[in-house]
């Protein structure tokens, strides 16, 4: 036992390749070890039980085997191999060379082999999430999903495309990210006074002025305002009306309109202090508020100035001018020059408003004059219109007469003319009339002498023909006594063949009704033919019956009716079909034909069935005609039925008739007055 | 229906035969229908007698479904001929 697992490391361990195979082998070995009870190799080397790190790859599920070190062939050693427990049964079979193979300790490898695992899967995901940031570089679709799904992935992109950004424009990248910075970090604050503001003129902004001047404006109130307005008078009136009118036109002073609106109440204050700028600080003491009495002095600032409004400033020019002024007065307002150059603006303000003013009274003026020539042109107008439709008037008055006259002696010429013609018409009428009347006379006369002598020519002539017509008609009576006598020899002759004929024609019926069967009786008929010669009654009979009936002869009254009771029966069978019949009512109406009462004698009705009953009286009434009318009544199967018996019939009445149409004593009696009315003719 | 065979007249005449006389045509017809029936019949009845012994087992109704396949197919054939019959005279009419 132990010298064949001796043996059998041996072996594995001078071929290292078996190592390999018996890690493969290592499920399947281990099975067989326990199958066969070899359990020996499990129990003593649990606790020296070492995994190589790749074994942990290969079969990770696989329990722990029986653990002895015997996979690489240096490990084990003699020592080892005797702690083998001695198998339970001696007569065990030298196990085979994988089991030893695939024996592999693998106590301590799983915290092993779960770092690992950790570790590779850091790499991993690092590696992955690295990967993916890259790409996401490259790829925008996958730079929107690795953005939005992996976590901290738009993170690390942003920083990795502005750590790029910045690489590559080192300088926009500082100032754009110290402006951010900026933005980010300080509020940005507005002074209060900055800016443009309705402020401008409030009366708070007034308000900082001095206060010794203040105090000084306050006692002198009264003094200067008296003096001031004295000159100031016409000033405020105006200044209000245009105030009114600005507001009207809210076009002109759409920039100021804020401003105007505001500064409504300080506006009369602030003119005054235009006109007069030494009193425009004395003019708003109260707003100022006085500086301490520590403080410095301060002059109160000066007011600023209005803006311009013009009234009646439709014009463009006008509004133009306004609308510039305004922006300086504007512009100096802000500026806070308004006491440097209020003095400029006032006179500007007043040039502006003369100049508005100019043009309105030009305009007035302009208007009333062309009201003026207008009115002028108009008269003008309806007075030369007047004239030209009495000068009108005129003329067609004149025309109208001139044509009248001319159309009067039109009309006569025509008149004249017309009587000429029709005068000469009438003359040649009149001789061609004459003309006609003389040709007519001499026609006349030519006539007259031409019948004369045809009278003439006639009384010869009959005196001649008289005697000729005599001798003619005595050779006509010698000639019809010659004709007397040939015709006494025909009335015999004709007698003879009428006697022939009959003959004839006897034998034919009594060949027809002597025969019991029926027999050609064609024999019969050409001797009738040649006797009749070329008689045309007699062709006509022969030529209406039909060939096969004197060639194979007709059937005989027995017959017939012998024929009709099969015919009979079948129709009958056929009696009850309907008009498209199939098998079943073929069968049915056979059945029920069987179950039908006959009928006796002449029968009423329309019925197949008091059809064949008449029709079976008359036959024995040896009626074949209404025998045959009756058949020809019925129709469909019926009558397919009973075709053949019809034209037997009707050829036995086509023969009948023929012999009865020349036999008969009427055409005997014809012949006879023919020839007796040749003889009356002599 | 077959006893009233073509009506030949009594005595021998040059009658040509090939043409049945008119009343017995109904009765050619029925003939034809008889013996067309028996024939297909039988013939249905043969094949379902085959079926039978090959694929049924011997059972009984193969043998009468051939038949009543031979019967019906019969059967169409005359209605048919009957109506074509029927649609000819209508014709000449």
């Amino acid at each position: 036992m132990l010298r064949t697992s001796i043996r059998s490391v041996r072996a594995l361990g001078s071929r290292p390749a078996a190592a390999v195979a018996g890690r493969q082998w290592q499920a399947s070995a281990a099975r067989r070890a326990v199958v066969s009870g070899q359990r020996f190799y499990a129990k003593p080397l649990v606790d020296e039980a070492k995994l190589p790190a790749a074994e942990t790859l290969t079969a990770p599920a696989t329990p722990p085997p029986p653990p002895p070190q015997t996979t690489p062939a240096a490990t084990i050693t003699p020592e080892q191999a005797p702690l083998t427990p001695p198998a339970p049964g001696p007569a065990v079979v030298p196990p085979p060379p994988p089991p030893v193979a695939p024996i592999v300790p693998k106590k301590k490898g799983f915290f092993r082999r779960l770092r690992n695992f950790l570790l590779k899967l850091v790499l991993l995901g690092v590696l992955g999430f690295g990967g993916g940031v890259w790409y996401s570089r490259i790829n925008d679709n996958f730079h929107d999903f690795f953005t939005q799904y992996i976590p901290y992935g738009e993170e690390a992109v942003l920083y990795l495309e502005e750590l790029d950004f910045r690489k590559r424009f080192p300088n926009v990248t500082n100032r754009v990210t110290g402006r951010r910075a900026d933005t980010a970090s300080e509020q940005v604050s507005i002074p209060a006074q900055s800016g443009a503001s309705w402020r401008v003129a409030d009366g708070d902004h007034a308000g900082r002025q001095s206060s010794g001047v203040a105090q000084k404006v306050v006692a002198a109130k009264d003094a200067v305002k008296d003096t001031v307005k004295d000159i100031v008078k016409p000033e405020p009136a105006a200044v209000t009306k245009a105030k009114k009118e600005t507001a009207a036109l809210p076009k002109v002073e759409a920039k100021d309109a804020a401003l105007e609106k505001k500064a409504k109440g300080v506006e009369e204050k602030k003119e005054e202090v235009a006109v007069i700028p030494s009193a425009a600080t004395s003019s708003k003491p109260k707003e100022f508020r006085a500086p301490d009495v520590n403080e410095p002095s301060v002059w109160p600032p000066a007011s600023p100035i209005d803006p311009l409004s013009v009234p009646h400033a439709d014009d463009a020019i006008v509004q133009q001018l306004v609308h510039m002024l305004n922006d300086i007065i504007t512009v100096i307002n802000y500026d806070g020059a308004a006491d440097k150059y209020s003095q400029t603006i006032w006179k500007a303000k007043d040039e502006v408003s003369k100049v508005g003013e100019r043009i309105l009274s030009i305009k007035s003026a302009a208007e009333e004059e062309a009201a003026k020539q207008v009115k002028a042109r108009i008269d003008s107008f309806d007075k030369h219109a007047n004239d030209l439709v009495s000068r009108l008037e005129a003329i067609m008055l004149a025309q109208e007469q001139q044509w009248r006259q001319e159309f009067e002696a039109e009309v006569e010429r025509l008149k004249h003319n017309y009587d000429d013609k029709i005068k000469l018409i009438q003359e040649r009428e009149q001789k061609l009339s004459e003309q006609k009347l003389q040709n007519k006379l001499l026609e006349q006369a030519v006539e007259l002498q031409r019948q004369f002598s045809r009278d003439i020519k006639k009384h010869v002539e009959e005196e001649r023909e008289g005697r000729l017509g005599r001798i003619e008609s005595l050779s006509r009576a010698v000639s019809e006594l010659e004709k007397l006598t040939t015709g006494l020899n025909e009335v015999v002759d004709t007698n003879l063949r009428t006697q022939q004929l009959h003959v004839a024609v006897e034998a034919v019926r009594a060949s027809l009704e002597d025969a019991h069967h029926p027999r050609p009786f064609i024999k019969e008929l050409v001797a009738l033919k040649e006797i009749a010669a070329d008689d045309p009654v007699v062709d006509a009979a022969i030529a209406s019956i039909h060939p096969s009936a004197y060639q194979r002869g007709i059937s005989t009254s027995a017959e017939l009716i012998d024929r009709f009771r099969r015919v009979a029966a079948e129709v009958r069978k056929a009696s009850l079909l309907p008009e498209d019949a199939g098998v079943a009512s073929h069968a049915s109406s056979y059945l029920l034909s069987k179950v039908m009462f006959k009928k006796q004698g002449l029968a009423a009705g329309d019925d197949v069935e008091s059809i064949l009953t008449r029709t079976q009286t008359f036959l024995e009434e040896g009626d074949l005609d209404n025998a045959a009318r009756e058949m020809n009544t019925l129709g469909g199967w019926a009558k397919t039925l009973s075709r053949d018996w019809l034209s037997e019939v009707r050829k036995v009445l086509e023969v009948q008739q023929a012999l009865d149409s020349y036999s008969g004593p009427d055409r005997l009696s014809n012949s006879y007055s023919d020839t007796s009315a040749r003889s009356d003719f002599t | 229906m077959a006893d009233t065979a073509p009506a030949t007249p009594t005595s021998p005449t040059s009658r040509a035969v090939s043409r049945p006389v008119s009343e017995a045509l109904l009765n050619e017809k029925w003939d034809r229908c008889f013996s067309n029936l028996i024939i297909k019949s039988s013939l249905g009845l043969g094949f379902g007698v085959v079926f039978s012994v090959l694929l049924f087992k011997r059972r009984a109704w193969p043998a009468f479904v051939g038949v009543g396949f031979g019967a019906g197919r019969a059967y169409e054939e005359c209605n048919s001929s009957l109506k074509q019959a029927a649609k000819e005279i209508r014709k000449q009419a």
